[in-house]
């Protein structure tokens, strides 16, 4: 499992021209300008990055932090 | 009791959509897999078990409850049934089910089948769009997949679908969040100055039971194409489709246009993977800057979807509310665009799996979906509500977009690309490929052959007299011999004007030999129009008759007299000018039309070929010679060897008169303008007429024109079009028996002649898509006399290079190819027939002073009743009626304004023009008048009680625009209910929104048969004094409902009918009970001022009233009588017999009781009556007797009545077509008025209340009543009084 925090985060940034550092782990993602095509192209990346959990799920929940803690981590521990 | 729970926002909207046709399927959302390979039957029957168990929606029931519509889950699962069945028999029985509209409370919202196909299996999917979205539909698909794969591959089983508790709980969050209130604000300023949203086809966008479906791939090359634009300029994929379907769109709907974009309301929430209904539209404004990069403009309306979407939960359906666009036409978004980049076929493990969409949810309009991505490919579907659409609208948008993509994707700007595909534009080109061998020469060739040819045969004849071609040869050669020495040859111009005549087409012909065009003037013009002709066209003759001189300046070069022999000059060649005819311009200043010998020649000479015109033709010239069409009615049976009949002065406007032409010289083939074909085919005497074709041009053709024609005449029927800057016609149409055209197009082009569709750029626009029409081809003007600078401004060069007219008038092609008129483009409007520029009557208003700024409209804002209104920003001096009196002395009635509209300033676009679609349509009064009948009471208190109104409102009120919405709509529908016992239907409200309206619909007004004494014939302004118009002989008022519409909603119009017509009532004693009793009834119903008028009996009415009406202390202002003559007249004829007053019933009804003696009994008359397609003929027979008493009462009144005098004026307007045998005037009334006012207008007494007499009519009135009041309020002091 190779996915981090960070990749995705720095993923999320690349994908809506931000800079990294200005996402924060409850910033909104909708608000920032991620919407569903950006969303699914970076979740079948992440899924070739190992991840098992669906593009559906993802869209569950809105920001980085929530991510992580609900679909991600859990995914790895699996 | 079931547990239920209210409906979430997004459900709300459907069930309302649902609740209004509660037997239209259209909600039903199916679709099926169809699955190859391997199919493990149990397997996938566990599967779709599985799923169906943990999908709660699918058990969803839905009823409506006491506090508004209610769901619940019913406890029994859904199971699948598994169907052996052919291909097309499983089709069949999807199809069949899809097509039955559920009982939501009773029936399952959802049904899946398996069907065990020989060959493979089919997996069914149905479930009513209340319970879930598209987006569900594709979690629940994907989940079966998911099951089977498990299954068979003895993998995990996926995560389960959430609870639906979800779906509630998120609604009830936003319901009530801080968000949805500042959705609704962002909404509310983000779609301020929204437009009128329409779509691409006209009608009401209410979804029909089922659609129309063209769906297509999309080729390889385009998806690599979008990909790459996408990569390139940084944009999703799904936009740049929205945006340039968009941009397609807005082509339909004139550069702008309101889509809805399908919204899945998903991201971010906790019900992103819960089977349900959350789905939203988003309305998306689409005004793309067309010079500027496509991807720019395509960047920026990406940026306003984004944002539109993170408002994106705030309901459509609410949005509609707070914007009032809630009932009737009124629209939020016109055609939906739907990118689906979601929607692939799911996966099952081993299987090949194909997915086809059968239904998702209601097509109001248009539907464009775009379903999978450009890597996996794009299924294109266009579904098209039926109603709007026709099966060839939709497969030329689904063959089109798909091009204009391709187009657009490569093109550096929209402006670019043309709207019709390539393969359109070749197939209009085809259809002008119209190239046609004719010779080189001119008019004077052509005729001069025939002469010499067939030099006996009759040529022209007038009344008794007939020359033959032998002697026009003579008498026009020695005229243009005489012409030739006063200057007359190529180049140069000798004006006509003429009645018509024996010596008008030898004159005509005379100039064109000399080689001189002719230039013809209408002796009826004012002497100053035909003053500023002459001085543009500097004639070197006028030939004229000597009662005409004084029509023209003293220095004009008059011939009345000539030789009676000479020898003709050399005569024109090809390139010179045939004639000039000056037109209406719109600056109010003529142009002259000049045409050459070439132009004309090649329409001739066509006419003749392609219907055949030969020497046993009888052709009558009935068109003025200042109409162009009197170019081929002179000319054309010259060059075929017919026989050109001239009809006598005056006589192309009485339909009696042109119908004994037709029958005495067997013509054979003549010309009407529609609106005279109309009142021809509605005059007795064209009854049997039998000849070889009628042509029509000058106007629009309707298809009711055309039915009337042939149920009542045997001959063909053509629809021509042309302006005069084509000489005369550019295109036909054959409107036969079997043309079941509608609209009747204006057809196909002439020889050697183009006719183009383009829009405001000059690019091709496709068949169905209205453009502008130009003109191409050998036929154009040369321009106008002297005026290069108009000539530079219509005659322009088109997209491939070739000279084109601009015509003004909009038009669109049939798929077939076939040209349909439109209407004009410009501020050149047409009312009943008469061309009006509107430019003109603004002049006319700004030079009264009274106003800063002024627009006139044409308005229609009642079917088939199209008026002008003016828009007018007052100055300082404006008052009440000035402006209607200064314009009644400078402007023909037919132009004088319907109705004033004051405005503080004219409303304007962004980029400052005048922005028409603004401009109000002129208020009638909110409210209207006070409930009445026992269902307008009901719906009163009804409004008030469920719209929570602090008073009761009128019948002119609009339950949405009192703030009704669906869910108050479906609460009157209780209470009425209630009340009545009766369920009108939700859908009656939404079509009858208006409390009087919906009174009638229902049909519990009390019965009212139209024959009280008052009615009201038109509502209007409460607050001006209201018009009475008196009943005729016949004691019904019916007749006067044109006149009435036409001066409301000014002013109330009521009709009196006599009370006789009840036979219960007695008769009254004398003419002047009769209008005591009239004046209590006005007195009663009106409290100021009022008018009075009536035609025939009811102008004697009308004067008697006026002096009851003063007896009361009550002022009459305008005192009008419609073609009466007092009493004296008629003591001494003798009294009608029954069967006399049915006869009278006969005129009443607008026949000629003289054409139809054969009818002398009752029963004849009555059959007549009902045979035909008047009002009279629909009366029930104790009516009928009702109104035989009241035209034999009525008549014996009017022997025996004797006038007293009327103090005030008494205004007459006389039919001056009639009279012929009696000389009935309007002095006759002088010893019963202080002063009589003498007005006329052209039609016969019968006429008198039609649409025509009536257009002409109502402004009269208006004008009158108008000066009244203000008289009336400028001193205080009685109109009358003032006359004395």
């Amino acid at each position: 499992m190779t996915l981090t925090l960070d990749r995705m985060r720095a993923d999320v940034a690349r994908a809506i021209h931000m800079d990294p550092s200005d996402i924060r782990d409850d910033d909104h993602l909708g608000d920032l300008g991620l919407d569903s095509l950006r969303l699914m192209r970076l979740v079948l990346a992440w899924e070739e990055a190992g991840l098992t959990a669906n593009f559906s799920l993802f869209a569950e929940y809105e920001t980085l932090g929530d991510w992580w803690t609900h679909i991600v981590a859990p995914d790895a521990d699996a | 009791m079931p547990d239920t729970r209210p409906l979430t926002e997004a459900q709300e909207g459907l069930w309302y959509a649902q609740a209004l046709d509660p037997a239209n399927p259209i909600l039903n959302t199916g679709q099926y897999l169809d699955l190859r390979g391997p199919v493990d039957p149990d397997a996938l029957r566990l599967a779709l078990t599985r799923t169906l168990a943990e999908t709660e929606a699918l058990r969803l029931r839905f009823r409506q409850g006491p506090h508004g519509p209610e769901q619940w889950l019913d406890p029994a699962p859904i199971t699948p049934s598994v169907v052996n069945a052919t291909g097309p028999e499983a089709l069949a029985m999807m199809r069949a089910d899809s097509g039955r509209a559920l009982d939501l409370a009773r029936d399952p919202a959802a049904a899946f089948t398996i069907f065990i196909l020989p060959d493979r299996v089919l997996v069914y999917e149905r479930i009513h769009h209340l319970a879930i979205d598209g987006y569900g539909m594709v979690l629940l698909t994907n989940r079966i997949g998911e099951h089977y794969s498990a299954i068979v591959t003895g993998g995990p089983a996926p995560l389960p679908f959430p609870p639906l508790d979800r779906a509630h709980e998120e609604d009830a969050a936003y319901r009530a969040s801080d968000k949805r209130e500042a959705d609704a604000a962002w909404w509310r300023d983000w779609l301020r100055d929204l437009p009128e949203v329409t779509g691409p086809a006209i009608g009401t966008a209410v979804s029909a039971r089922h659609f129309l479906r063209e769906s297509r791939w999309l080729d390889g090359n385009l998806l690599a194409r979008l990909a790459a634009f996408a990569d390139a300029h940084d944009l999703n994929w799904p936009d740049v489709l929205t945006g340039l379907a968009g941009a397609y769109l807005a082509r339909w709907t004139g550069g702008c246009a309101v889509i809805g974009v399908p919204f899945m309301a998903r991201m971010g929430r906790r019900i992103a993977r819960l089977p349900c209904m959350a789905m939203n539209v988003l309305p998306q404004r689409i005004a793309l800057d067309e010079d500027a990069p496509v991807s720019d403009c395509l960047a920026a309306l990406a940026r306003d979807m984004a944002q539109a979407r993170r408002h994106g939960l705030y309901r459509s359906e609410q949005l509609r509310r707070d914007l009032g666009l809630v009932g009737g036409a009124r629209r939020l978004y016109g055609p939906l665009v739907n990118v689906q980049p979601f929607d692939r076929a799911p996966r099952f493990a081993g299987l090949q799996v194909d997915l086809h969409i059968l239904g998702a949810g209601a097509v109001d309009d248009l539907t464009l979906t775009f379903r999978g991505d450009p890597q996996a490919g794009l299924l294109f579907e266009v579904d098209a509500n039926p109603n709007l659409y026709s099966p060839q609208d939709v497969a030329g948008h689904a063959a089109r977009l798909p091009d204009f993509i391709a187009a657009a994707l490569v093109a550096a700007t929209l402006a670019q690309v043309p709207t019709a595909s390539r393969a359109e534009i070749a197939a209009a080109a085809a259809v002008n490929a119209t190239d046609h061998p004719v010779p080189d020469t001119t008019l004077v060739a052509l005729i001069e052959a025939q002469m010499a040819a067939t030099p006996d045969a009759p040529a022209v004849t007038f009344g008794n007299a007939t020359i033959s071609f032998a002697d026009l040869n003579r008498r026009s050669a020695a005229l243009s011999a005489h012409l030739a020495t006063l200057g007359a040859g190529p180049g140069r111009i000798v004006a006509v004007a003429l009645d018509r005549s024996l010596d008008l087409p030898v004159v005509l012909l005379a100039i064109l030999r000399a080689g001189a065009a002719y230039l013809p003037l209408d002796p009826d013009h004012p002497p100053e129009r035909i003053a500023r002709i002459l001085a543009m066209a500097q004639p070197v003759a006028v030939v004229t008759q000597p009662d005409l001189a004084g029509l023209f300046p003293s220095d004009a070069p008059l011939l009345t007299e000539w030789p009676a022999t000479g020898t003709p000059p050399t005569g024109p060649a090809p390139g010179d000018m045939a004639y000039v005819i000056y037109t209406s311009g719109s600056t109010g200043e003529p142009k002259g039309v000049v045409i050459d010998h070439r132009a004309i020649v090649n329409r001739l000479l066509w006419m003749r070929d392609h219907y055949g015109i030969d020497a046993s033709d009888r052709i009558l010239q009935k068109t003025p010679a200042t109409f162009d069409v009197s170019v081929w009615e002179f000319f054309l049976p010259m060059i075929a060897g017919a026989e050109l009949v001239m009809a006598p002065p005056g006589a192309h406007r009485d339909p009696s008169a042109i119908a004994a032409l037709i029958r005495r010289h067997a013509i054979t083939t003549l010309h009407f303008v529609p609106s005279m074909l109309s009142a021809f085919l509605a005059a007795p005497a064209s009854d049997g007429i039998a000849l070889r074709r009628v042509f029509c041009s000058g106007e629009e053709l309707t298809a009711d024109q055309r039915a009337r024609f042939h149920r009542r005449i045997r001959a063909e029927l053509h629809n021509l079009y042309g302006p005069t800057e084509a000489a005369v016609d550019v295109s036909f149409w054959p409107a036969g028996p079997d043309d079941a055209s509608n609209p009747l197009p204006i057809g196909w082009p002439v020889w050697n002649t183009s006719l183009h569709v383009l829009d405001d750029r000059m690019r091709p626009v496709p068949p169905g898509l209205a453009g502008h029409l130009y003109l191409g081809g050998v036929q154009l003007a040369r321009g106008y006399l002297g005026r290069d600078d108009l000539t530079a401004q219509r005659f322009v060069i088109g997209p491939d290079g070739a000279r084109l007219y601009a015509t003004g008038d909009l038009a669109r092609r049939r798929h077939d190819g076939a040209v349909v008129y439109l209407g004009r483009s410009d501020h050149q409007v047409k009312i009943r027939g008469l061309r009006i520029e509107l430019g003109e009557i603004e002049a006319a208003i700004m030079a009264s002073g009274l106003v800063r700024e002024c627009v006139v409209l044409a308005r229609e804002d009642r079917a088939g009743d199209r008026r002008l209104v003016a828009y007018l920003v007052p100055s300082d001096a404006w008052a009440e009626g000035l402006l209607a009196r200064h314009l009644s002395a400078t402007l023909p009635a037919y132009m004088l304004p319907g109705a004033e509209v004051l405005l503080d300033a004219l409303p304007v676009t962004a980029n400052g023009k005048l922005d028409r679609k603004a401009l109000p349509a002129p208020k009638v009064s909110v409210a209207g008048r006070d409930a009445e009948t026992d269902a307008e009471r009901l719906l009163a208190r009804l409004y008030a009680e469920v719209l929570h109104l602090p008073q009761v409102p009128g019948t002119q009120a609009d339950f949405f625009a009192l703030g009704g919405d669906s869910l108050s709509a479906v609460r009157l529908i209780l209470r009425i209910e209630e009340e009545t016992g009766r369920d009108p239907g939700l859908g009656t409200i939404f079509e009858h929104p208006v409390l009087g309206h919906l009174a009638a619909a229902l049909g519990t007004a009390r019965q009212d048969d139209g024959l009280n004494p008052l009615i009201l014939l038109a509502d209007g302004d409460p607050a001006a004094a209201p018009l009475f118009l008196i009943h005729p002989a016949g004691g019904i008022a019916w007749g006067y409902r044109h006149l009435a519409r036409l001066i409301a909603p000014a002013r109330r119009v009521w009709g009196i009918q006599h009370p006789g017509l009840d036979l219960t009532v007695p008769l009254p004693g004398s003419l002047d009970d009769l209008a005591r009793d009239y004046a209590a009834r006005i007195a009663a119903v009106a409290d100021g001022p009022v008018h009075l008028a009536g035609w025939s009996v009811g102008g004697i009415l009308a004067q008697a009233t006026a002096i009851e009406l003063a007896a009361l202390g009550r002022r009459a202002g305008l005192v009008a009588a419609l073609d009466s003559y007092p009493a004296d007249v008629w003591r001494d004829e003798p009294e009608p017999d029954p069967v006399a007053a049915l006869r009278a019933l006969l005129a009443i009804a607008g026949h000629d009781p003289d054409a139809h003696r054969d009818l002398d009994t009752r029963p004849k008359v009555v059959a007549f009556l009902r045979a035909g397609d008047t009002a009279l003929g629909a009366l029930p027979e104790p009516v009928l007797d009702g109104v035989v008493r009241a035209v034999t009462d009525t008549n014996r009144l009017v022997r025996g009545h004797h006038h007293r005098r009327w103090t005030g004026t008494l205004t007459h307007i006389r039919a001056g077509l009639d009279h012929q045998d009696r000389d009935l005037r309007a002095a006759m009334w002088r010893p019963h008025a202080a002063w009589i006012e003498e007005l006329s207008v052209p039609f016969l007494h019968p006429a008198m209340t039609s649409i025509e007499a009536s257009a002409l009519i109502a402004p009269m009135l208006a004008a009158r009543m108008d000066q009244a009041a203000a008289k009336g309020s400028a001193s205080g002091r009685d109109p009358a009084m003032v006359s004395m």
